[in-house]
């Protein structure tokens, strides 16, 4: 008999067979002594395995297998889950998504535009003409970019640019995840490959 | 809108409870269906360690990914599923670090296995049913990866061969090749055991 037989009887038996083929396979079954044995073999392993597996059963707690669990979710979802919940929903999430690096790579540029002010900045001062009197910079109304300790007084002046700092670093961090939680392509695996 | 009663609820009202992001409905989940969950990463993969992981990442993707699920099949079903891909996945990742396995040369060079008669087996017989489940077990614990994963999912699961053959990645015609040298092998093993038994 033919390998390609045997498997058809195999297909027949577990009601895989195209109904075309299936009268052909009983008849071999019914006039053929070597098919008829092969598929009372199939039958009784298949007999043999309805009976089940042997149950296997967790030896872990409930409560410190779902605590594994739970420390597992926690750790792969600190942005979805715990920092945007308002901001990410609907199509407001996914107009965020683009509107937060953008308006960060937008900041960052004026921020470097500053930076090329603050860098004339000193030269001015030094060369403006002796007597002018520069007013100390008062908490009320600091002065806008001309200031000599220019790193400290920038993050006084901008409390824009931490921001804008935090919203870029993690949006490339997690690969645009700072879209909408309900977005399964925000999911940082496929099932079919959870390899990490 | 009433509050629920997890202890009690069935599992559809506790997976859209689930569904909205509330933890404690999923939790519930978990400690109804974990022992299932392990053991078919268990039967899968045979060690229990590695079933472990497994079976706790499954509940991890199944969280993450439970806005998917449509209710079409029942939950537990699904997260099996889950669990077997990951299984398959881990399986895979662990045999692309071994050589070709002798199941593999066997069936590509027609097998060596030969019909075994019905007499030799007959499994509803003498053993009482646990017994056979252990035979079974030890039996199946014999078999490559390949042939114990393709009769996982057609026997226990009752997936279909088009299915089994998306799950593994390969052809029908292979599956349907792996399935028979497996159930050959099984048998094989089990009139093994069951002379050793008579011994």
């Amino acid at each position: 008999m033919k390998q390609e037989d045997r498997l058809k009887i195999q297909a027949w038996l577990d009601g895989e067979l195209a109904p075309q083929e299936s009268a052909r396979i009983a008849d071999l079954i019914d006039n053929d002594l070597e098919a008829k044995e092969l598929a009372d073999d199939l039958r009784a392993m298949q007999k043999a395995l309805e009976i089940g597996e042997k149950p296997v059963f967790l030896e872990d707690s409930r409560e410190f297998y779902w605590s594994q669990v739970e420390r597992q979710i926690e750790a792969e979802e600190p942005i979805t889950e715990n920092s945007q919940p308002e901001l990410v929903s609907g199509s407001l999430g996914d107009a965020l998504r683009w509107l937060i690096p953008v308006g960060s790579l937008a900041a960052i540029s004026a921020l470097m535009l500053n930076f090329d002010s603050i860098d004339t900045t000193p030269d001015l001062l030094e060369t403006s003409e002796p007597g002018i009197e520069i007013p100390p910079p008062s908490p009320a109304n600091p002065p806008s970019g001309r200031v000599e300790s220019s790193g400290t007084a920038l993050e006084e002046e901008s409390p824009v640019s931490p921001e804008v700092g935090v919203f870029s670093f993690e949006g490339t961090q997690n690969g645009g995840n700072l879209s909408s939680p309900e977005d399964p392509n925000t999911l940082p695996e496929s099932i079919e490959n959870p390899e990490r | 809108m009433a509050k629920l009663d997890i202890p009690n609820a069935a599992d559809d009202e506790l997976v859209r409870s689930a569904q909205k992001g509330n933890m404690a409905p999923y939790e519930e989940l978990v400690h109804r269906h974990r022992d299932k969950i392990y053991a078919r990463a268990f039967s899968m993969l045979r060690n229990e360690e590695e079933a472990l992981d497994v079976s706790q990442e499954a509940w991890v993707k199944g969280w993450q990914r439970l806005k998917q699920f449509q209710h079409n099949s029942s939950f537990t079903t699904w997260m099996t599923r889950i669990c077997i891909n990951l299984c398959l996945d881990f399986l895979r990742k662990r045999q692309r670090q071994q050589t070709d396995s002798l199941d593999q040369m066997e069936e590509e060079t027609g097998g060596v296995e030969r019909r075994m008669d019905v007499e030799d087996y007959n499994p509803t017989e003498e053993m009482e049913r646990s017994e056979l489940r252990k035979e079974i077990d030890a039996a199946m614990e014999k078999l490559s990866y390949e042939h114990r994963t393709v009769l996982v999912l057609h026997e226990f699961e009752r997936m279909e061969y088009k299915e089994i053959a998306k799950s593994m990645q390969c052809s029908i015609g292979t599956v349907m090749s792996r399935l028979f040298y497996a159930r050959r092998r099984l048998a094989k093993i089990l009139i093994s055991l069951k002379k050793e038994r008579q011994n």
